[in-house]
């Protein structure tokens, strides 16, 4: 008892200093987030060019005048085309995360639940899928599928979807063993009933931590996919497209082709990774 | 004795594993969308045309026997011919492994030492600016994208500054290098070889950081957290209120626990910087595996695409194995 008390008094300050730390890493992700959203849904109401909009007379001009960022090498807005493609970006990594989360956690709870044989063929399932790196496995699905944004939400949730499912499966394997899980069940509450109220909830802590960060890479994926031309295409308004279209530009020296929608997906995936690590820190979740 | 059970099983583990990805990467690139036979004939090409070009490549067969010749030439070491360019994939991939390797164990390599040092230091100051600092740093790491990450490298160092060579190409071809491995370096320095050896050491650096500043972070925070575990742990403790030297703290109790969780991160990076080598490759036209493979993609070049990722999947496979077996060796509470 006597180690254990002076254990928590040793640690004290320290925790209480990474708690107030983890709350400014969520606020600070959440206002980059918040930041972003309002420009990428407000900011096409101000700019004056569509995002697939040509101005023929004026492309690759460089920022400034009609266009304040310039114009890439077809001459389209740069600005519009950059506010335009966070709502796919930000839709896209969305979704496919939520999908992600909802596959993951169907099979997670199936095998965590179930166990036997159905576990052991659904976990040496995912181990084929786990045996690439995440984003080798994206681009073999995404060039495999073809490219266009609901294809790519499917890709990106299929390649997230076993991890998650793991995490649920570890978490469903201990909560269903819970004192309260039994009880449930003695008093005589079905199967499913007890799976739904009792055992699901309590088995979604790690996936709530994990889902912002999530986001951010989903962002990564999509804008790498698109960048090698496997993903969204030009003239769809997209980070990682345009990032590709400017990639011959920078050895020109041209750099507003494709520093501004970069900037842009990083600040949103540092958004989310702010967002994701904070709450990870107040958790107590170890990586 | 332990030791070769433990790897064993391990192997045992992995087999399953592989035979499941040959199958899945066989069925799935033949039942999904996309023909290779046509883009490598014309567009005048007649039906008649391309049903003897699929017959040549063996595609008019049932796929339970195509199959079964594919997994024949597996275990003899006949990977097939590319239908793109006709050469056997073997041969092909051999030349474009070595650049790609040299790229990724020069990064892993450097960002595991970076990540080691600063995971420490910052550990040892958790709570204050400087680890506060780090970490945010560390976050931003992580959320770069690494192609834009290349570009915007190539913006300031290539075009602005003028440091480095273009970045077209490994090695400057006048330089005359006699090709070995295909990692440009390494042959360089065994054909001694300067000029290429200097070229090709400029036409690294801009790859190697970018892939340096974007694996180093995930490192970072790994190291970091092992360290915190072990300055919370009692033997830490006790160890310091012993008054042990400084040096001692650190090498004998901080970096000996840290390293011992390094080899599986190093598998994970490895695995991740596999994933970050297609994008950079891209970026930096280092013709490499990971643009050999897009390619095969791209084309439906079904012999390439079962190929490389088959390899990929070996090579993942093994490198975690391998981090496993180390681990064992290391920390005897892994093998029960």
């Amino acid at each position: 008892m006597a180690d254990l008390t002076t254990a928590a008094e040793t640690r004290a300050p320290r925790a209480a200093a990474d708690r107030g730390f983890a709350t400014t890493l969520i606020w600070a992700g959440s206002v980059l987030l918040g930041l972003v959203l309002l420009a990428v849904l407000a900011g096409p109401l101000l700019v004056r060019w569509g995002p697939e909009e040509i101005d023929a007379a004026a492309a690759l001009a460089a920022p400034g005048g009609a266009h304040p960022l310039g114009t890439d090498v077809n001459g389209m807005d740069i600005l519009s085309r950059v506010l335009h493609a966070g709502r796919l970006d930000l839709g896209v990594a969305v979704a496919s995360v939520a999908l992600a989360v909802v596959l993951g956690t169907l099979l997670g709870v199936v095998a965590g639940y179930r166990g036997g044989l159905v576990d052991d063929v659904l976990m040496r399932f995912l181990d084929v899928f786990q045996a690439f790196p995440a984003f080798i496995l994206a681009l073999a699905v995404a060039a495999l599928l073809g490219g266009g944004a609901p294809e790519l939400i499917l890709v990106i949730a299929l390649v997230n979807a076993p991890a998650y499912a793991r995490l649920v499966r570890a978490e469903v394997r201990t909560v269903r063993e819970m004192p309260f899980v039994e009880a449930s069940r003695t008093s005589g509450s079905s199967g499913l009933g007890t799976l739904w109220r009792h055992v699901l909830p309590n088995s979604l802590t790690p996936v709530r931590v994990i889902a912002p960060l999530n986001c951010g890479w989903a962002m990564l994926t999509l804008a790498g996919l698109s960048f090698l031309g496997l993903g969204v295409t030009v003239p769809t308004a997209e980070w990682g497209a345009m990032i590709s279209l400017g990639a011959a530009d920078v050895v020109a020296g041209r750099w507003w082709t494709s520093v501004p929608p970069g900037l842009m997906l990083l600040v949103s995936v540092l958004g989310f990774s702010l967002l994701g690590e904070g709450l990870q820190e107040r958790a107590g979740v170890r990586r | 004795m332990r030791i070769a059970r433990f790897t064993a099983r391990r192997l045992l583990q992995a087999v399953p594993v592989l035979l499941g990805v040959i199958v899945v990467t066989f069925v799935l690139v033949r039942v999904l969308p996309g023909d290779p036979i046509r883009t490598i004939l014309g567009p005048n090409a007649t039906e008649a045309d391309a049903a003897a070009a699929r017959a040549r490549y063996g595609l008019d067969k049932p796929m339970g026997e195509q199959f079964l010749d594919y997994l024949g030439g597996l275990f003899t070491g006949d990977l097939g011919v590319s239908i793109q360019s006709g050469q056997a994939v073997l041969g092909e991939m051999a030349v474009r492994l070595g650049p790609t390797l040299e790229l990724v164990v020069i990064a892993v390599t450097i960002a595991t030492l970076l990540a080691t040092v600063l995971g420490i230091w910052s550990a040892r100051r958790a709570g204050r600016a400087g680890d506060h600092t780090l970490r945010v740093l560390a976050l931003v790491g992580n959320s770069l994208p690494e192609f834009w990450l290349g570009l915007v490298l190539i913006l300031v160092v290539y075009s602005w500054l003028g440091w480095v060579p273009a970045p077209s190409g490994r090695v400057d071809p006048d330089t005359n290098l006699s090709l070995i491995t295909g990692a440009d370096l390494l042959d360089a320095a065994l054909t001694g070889n300067g000029p290429a050896f200097a070229s090709a050491a400029g036409h690294l650096v801009l790859p190697v950081a970018t892939m340096v500043i974007v694996i180093v972070a995930p490192l970072l925070r790994s190291v970091r957290a092992s360290a915190l575990e072990v300055l919370g742990s009692e033997a830490y403790q006790a160890a310091a209120a012993h008054g042990l030297p400084e040096r001692t703290l650190l090498r004998g109790y901080l970096a000996r626990a840290a390293l011992v969780r390094l080899p599986a991160l190093a598998a994970l990076v490895f695995g991740f910087a596999m994933g970050s080598t297609v994008l950079v490759e891209y970026v930096f036209s280092w013709q490499g595996f990971g643009q050999w493979a897009l390619r095969g993609l791209l084309f439906r070049d079904y012999p390439v695409v079962q190929a490389s990722v088959v390899v990929i999947a070996l090579c993942y496979t093994l490198i975690f194995l391998v981090a496993d077996v180390v681990q064992a060796v290391l920390d005897p509470r892994v093998r029960i």
